[in-house]
């Protein structure tokens, strides 16, 4: 079944600057992203009724409250399912807003992924059978054998994808060259004005082999987006172009586990990018060919390729080609993460390919496509599509 | 709970220790005090049907590949010991 229309759109975004050491604390981090989103918006602190973040978000509401001022937050709400989760933030606030149960929602992502103790980089030995809400309990029989980080239990998807379809490292790395070259020329980006070759990335070193090298990976990031999200009548009155969110949904389905889906009968293929497509395109009424740009969740290269075919924009094994052919750029098919991507601007959760697609949208952006109305913005459980005008 | 029945009972049962590698990964890095690197570990199918992770032993990582049959041996760890893989006296099945 179909359901109803959302009734939201995003009206401010707000960041901090992408940094390895920001030097306070993620509190302060959100409190200058979310003072910079409602600004943006021309919202008060006073008009913010709802809030969402994230599970694994160490920001509590109530500190806030107290720091940003928000008066009376009547919903508020936060999206499990670690990365894959993070376009849910636009799920949550879209639905509570279309209901009625808020008006104006903030949803925030606030990390030290560098600096802070929640390096995800680093080895990780809890082998505990409690997940602490990071998501899953499936790691205590990842972390006994020394899989100890999201590229290492990513890797096991990987492998077996490489092997089904004949993918190479070099592969991967085509989408590397793109990404880095988007970067390059995004001032906010991580790898602002140092762009790769083919060669450099090839000679990155093994963090997993066969499948993951260093530039493989997503950068570990301090930093914080947010977004001010309102319903329709309302942002047509504020400061910004209102980006609708036309289409929001997400998907978890069975055996699934966090950065880690080893049980699932195709470990090749992410099944709920798959139904997140599905879903999204049923419930806009847009096509793949009408999208203008699309963001999508690269912690690591290999994921990138199997969302492209998981979301329907080439068949299964056909991402290889379809990166080569130079569609992810901005003349191709589906210029994909013109910010450079999580790989080459930074990682916030995938916060900041939502902040990308707004740039997108209002024309604003470092690496502009011309015109852009409509973007997908998705991570492998969760996605929307957002347009313009 | 059992998502088929959801049944709360629990048995033990034996299992041949026999099985195929499903996908691998060789660890380079972080490098934790605990391992030697590169660490290899595998998805192992095991013959009764039930997909494990876990580390292969006894073979070079250059040797390492998808369908690769192993059979289980135990190793200490901290207190205990983990079950892990070595490649098994009948080579590759798959």
């Amino acid at each position: 079944m179909s359901a109803p229309g959302l009734d939201a759109a995003i009206v401010g975004v707000g960041s901090t600057e992408l940094s390895r050491a920001a030097g306070r604390t993620e509190l302060q981090l959100a409190c200058e992203s979310i003072a910079s989103a409602l600004a943006d918006a021309g919202v008060g602190a006073s008009d913010v009724d709802g809030l969402v973040s994230y599970t694994i978000d160490p920001v509590e509401e109530t500190e806030l409250a107290r720091s940003v001022g928000f008066q009376d937050v009547r919903w508020s709400s936060r999206v499990p399912y670690g990365g894959g989760g993070s376009m849910g933030v636009l799920l949550h606030a879209a639905s509570a807003i279309t209901s009625g149960r808020a008006d104006v929602v903030v949803a925030y992502r606030a990390i030290r992924a560098r600096s802070g103790a929640t390096r995800f980089g680093a080895a990780k030995t809890s082998a505990a059978p409690s997940s602490n809400h990071a998501g899953t309990t499936a790691l205590q029989w990842c972390m006994p054998f020394g899989a100890l980080t999201p590229a290492s239990w990513l890797a096991l998807n990987s492998t077996r994808y490489m092997h089904e379809h004949g993918v190479e490292s070099a592969d991967f790395g085509r989408a590397v060259v793109q990404l880095r070259a988007y970067a390059a020329t995004n001032p906010a980006a991580w790898g602002y004005g140092n762009p790769i070759t083919l060669d450099e990335h090839q000679a990155s070193r093994w963090i997993v082999e066969p499948c993951i090298r260093l530039f493989d990976c997503c950068q570990e990031t301090d930093g914080s987006v947010a977004l001010v999200i309102a319903r329709n009548d309302r942002a047509a009155d504020l400061r910004q172009p209102p980006i609708a969110i036309a289409a929001a949904t997400g998907a978890a389905l069975f055996e699934q586990e966090i950065a880690s889906d080893h049980y699932v009968a195709d470990i090749a293929r992410m099944e709920s990018s798959t139904a997140i497509a599905r879903r999204l395109f049923d419930e806009s009424g847009f096509a793949r060919g009408d999208l203008d740009v699309a963001m999508i969740y690269d912690a690591f290269t290999p994921i990138l390729f199997m969302q492209l075919e998981a979301l329907g924009f080439c068949g299964p094994g056909e991402a290889k080609d379809f990166v080569a052919e130079g569609n992810l750029g901005l003349d191709g098919a589906l210029p994909c993460n013109t910010n450079g991507g999580l790989i080459g601007e930074g990682y916030i959760h995938g916060l900041n390919l939502v902040s990308e697609a707004a740039r997108q949208l209002r024309g604003a952006a470092a690496n502009q496509v011309p015109g852009a109305r409509t973007a997908l913005v998705t991570s492998s459980r969760t996605g929307a599509i957002l347009t313009s005008g | 709970m059992c998502p088929d029945c959801h049944s709360l009972e629990v048995e033990v049962a034996d299992l041949s220790g026999r099985g195929t590698v499903h996908s691998f990964a060789i660890l380079h890095h972080p490098r934790h005090p605990a391992f030697d690197y590169p660490v290899l570990v595998a998805l192992v199918d095991l013959d009764e049907g039930v997909r494990v992770v876990s580390n292969l032993v006894r073979i070079e990582p250059a040797d390492v590949e998808i369908g690769l049959a192993v059979e289980v041996e135990f190793e200490a760890r901290g207190d205990g010991a983990v079950p892990v893989f070595r490649p098994s006296a009948a080579g590759a099945r798959a």
